[in-house]
């Protein structure tokens, strides 16, 4: 009876994941800064779609072809009326701090108030990539990424992965 | 707590809508006492979703009540928050599953790296050419090197790091170095203090890219700054103690680099740094001072200075003592999404040791620019050094000779892991060099004199 009790509970779990399409924004680490060292909580940015993604200032190979893919989204969503919240988060927390991340945003012209250029703690940085799915490791000061991002629904739940494989992140809003 | 049961009650009334959705189609050829036994399933199924949604108020009474009864900052499991019904014991058992479940879950999620083994990271590359890269006198294709690049956790402030290559030396064999084996103490961002095998802190490009050739746009170092085993005629290794740090400072950072490390030796034509120690303990001492631009117009710029002096040796059992090796340099970096530019000088004013008395100046200098488009990173590159033949340090080494290269090349990326890189170059020695008591002529040894070489290079990381 208990074990399948037990079997009831962890059979009835898979279908909830499942619906909620994975890891959610309240089920990510919390305590996050964003450029102007103002708390963030990324489950209060739901009411709107979300577009996360990761990235560390002194990249200058796929985090600024990301960053014009994220322009791209951001015009496809101006032009449906739609408000969506771009989320930056910094794999290198030792350097990407708030203040570098306000002269990153200044120096591209990323000064939209729905794009949100975050820096945590090291603990928090690791476990968001690890449950997202952002593999990195470092080799110097040089960070070793891929091209990603994952799409939140108004509600919160991770929806769609967007990788090198979607050569245009665009459609998949 | 209430969304995790609320989703399986929905799922199940789900399942029982489905079926019921179903079951006429198979009324029409049952039979009655089939057809009454469906019927006492759905009724059972129904009275089950009952007590499921009993089962939820229930809980979501208990909730209220444990909100209202619990201090915000009372834990969760305090005896004030117990409710008054006491759950049947398949509820007990439910919740402990659930419990065990969550923290399955935050453990696995704020798992640490250092429980679930090393990982193995690092770089390869193989190369086509009608010249070898590093060493001229072969020709065609070349496996280029293996460097896995091992950083152990040992804790919060204790840093570790080992890059171990497989690559092919001039003699044209596989063979394997301990290239970097550091380990260190990080105090803050602003000192951290390493003792082992580094890269000595001079100029951008060796403490920057490194062994791992893909991370580079270039398909290859600048000759003279390049590794010691690679053609390289500078200490690009350091056995010793290296302090290094930065420091914010208004729209920018300050870095600095201060280390000591055995006095090195030219051992069969190559400048070694000596990782057992030197036999006469003499010290080499160097710094680096840099300046990094962040934000403004000079957003990307990085300007520096470093020097070092070093009691270099040779291997010859007579006599040594070689030379009091002297550096002084200044380098400049541009380095933004659409522009990669570096400088890099250096004068040298070594002081004979071996009796023979004399000083000797030498300079060597490099510029390189890319511009990193959307396709592609093309890039131009000048290099020449001006090498005193009757300073032993350079005369001593195989690849010591004075020369000027020009190259032009392109890195193309193939994904996110793998690249193309292509360049063309003309090089010119401009030192004719007999043979020595140390070492035989470039004739001899097959060095050309002057070159034109077409190369391609296939670089990965993992």
């Amino acid at each position: 009876m208990c074990c399948a009790a037990v079997l009831t509970l962890l059979a009835a779990r898979c279908p909830a994941e499942m619906m909620r399409g994975g890891v959610g924004l309240e089920d990510l680490p919390q305590g996050w800064h964003d450029d102007r060292a103002r708390e963030l909580a990324l489950a209060g940015l739901r009411g709107h779609r979300v577009v996360l993604t990761m990235a560390y200032a002194s990249c200058h190979r796929l985090c600024p072809a990301t960053m014009d893919e994220f322009k791209r989204m951001q015009r496809v969503a101006d032009a449906r009326g739609e408000v969506v919240d771009f989320v930056i988060i910094g794999y290198d927390p030792k350097n990407d701090s708030p203040a570098v991340w306000h002269q990153y945003r200044l120096s591209r012209g990323l000064d939209r108030d729905n794009w949100h250029f975050l820096s945590g703690s090291q603990a928090a940085t690791e476990q968001l990539a690890r449950q997202l799915g952002f593999p990195f490791w470092t080799y110097d000061e040089h960070v070793m990424h891929e091209s990603r991002a994952v799409i939140f629904d108004a509600g919160g739940a991770q929806r769609t992965v967007l990788g090198s494989r979607i050569s245009r992140w665009s459609d998949a809003l | 707590m209430l969304n995790k049961l609320l989703i399986p009650a929905r799922a199940i009334a789900l399942g029982v809508v489905l079926c019921t959705a179903s079951l006429p189609a198979a009324a029409d050829s049952a039979s009655d006492a089939k057809l009454e036994e469906l019927q006492k399933k759905l009724d059972q199924s129904l009275q089950m979703i009952e007590a499921l949604g009993a089962r939820v108020k229930e809980l979501e009474g208990r909730a209220s009540s444990v909100a209202a009864a619990t201090p915000a900052t009372a834990p969760a499991t305090a005896p004030a928050a117990q409710p008054a019904a006491t759950p049947g014991p398949n509820s007990q058992r439910l919740e402990a599953v659930e419990q065990k479940v969550a923290q399955i879950e935050t453990a696995n999620a704020t798992r640490q790296s250092d429980d679930s083994g090393l990982p193995i990271h690092g770089f390869a590359d193989v190369n086509v050419g009608n010249y070898n890269l590093y060493f001229p006198y072969y020709k065609g294709t070349n496996v280029g090197s293996l460097d896995l690049y091992l950083t152990p956790k040992i804790g919060n402030s204790v840093i570790t790091l080992a890059e171990l290559i497989f690559e092919t030396g001039p003699d044209g064999h596989v063979g394997t170095d301990l290239e970097r084996f550091q380990i260190g103490y990080q105090f803050n961002d602003e000192a951290t203090v390493w003792v082992g095998r580094f890269h000595t802190p001079y100029g951008y490009v060796n403490t920057a890219l490194h062994h791992g050739v893909w991370l580079a746009d270039a398909l290859r170092r600048p000759k003279f700054v390049n590794f010691e085993d690679k053609g390289g005629v500078m200490p690009a290794h350091t056995t010793g103690v290296w302090v290094t740090g930065a420091e914010r400072e208004g729209n920018g950072k300050f870095l600095y680099d201060f280390y000591t490390g055995n006095g090195q030796q030219i051992q069969g034509g190559t400048v070694d740094m000596q990782n057992g120690g030197n036999a006469h303990g003499a010290a080499m001492f160097g710094t680096r001072l840099s300046y990094q631009f962040i934000g403004g117009a000079a957003d990307g710029l990085l300007v520096g200075v470093n020097g070092f002096t070093d009691k270099v040796n040779d291997d010859s059992s007579i006599d040594p003592a070689l030379v009091r090796l002297n550096m002084a340099g200044a380098y400049a970096v541009y380095d933004t999404d659409t522009w990669e530019h570096i400088i890099e000088a250096y004068a040298f004013r070594d002081k004979n040791l071996n009796g023979a008395p004399g000083t000797h100046r030498s300079e060597a200098w490099f510029a390189q620019f890319a511009y990193r488009a959307p396709w592609g990173v093309p890039y131009i590159r000048y290099e020449r050094a001006m090498l005193d033949q009757t300073d032993p340090y350079f005369n001593e080494q195989t690849f010591g000779a004075s020369y000027y290269r020009s190259a032009l090349g392109v890195r193309f990326d193939i994904n996110s892991k793998s690249s193309i890189k292509v360049e063309v170059a003309h090089t010119r020695n401009t030192d004719e060099r007999p043979a020595t008591d140390y070492r035989p002529s470039d004739a001899e040894i097959g060095l050309p004199q002057q070159f034109n070489e077409i190369l391609a290079q296939y670089a990965v990381r993992f």
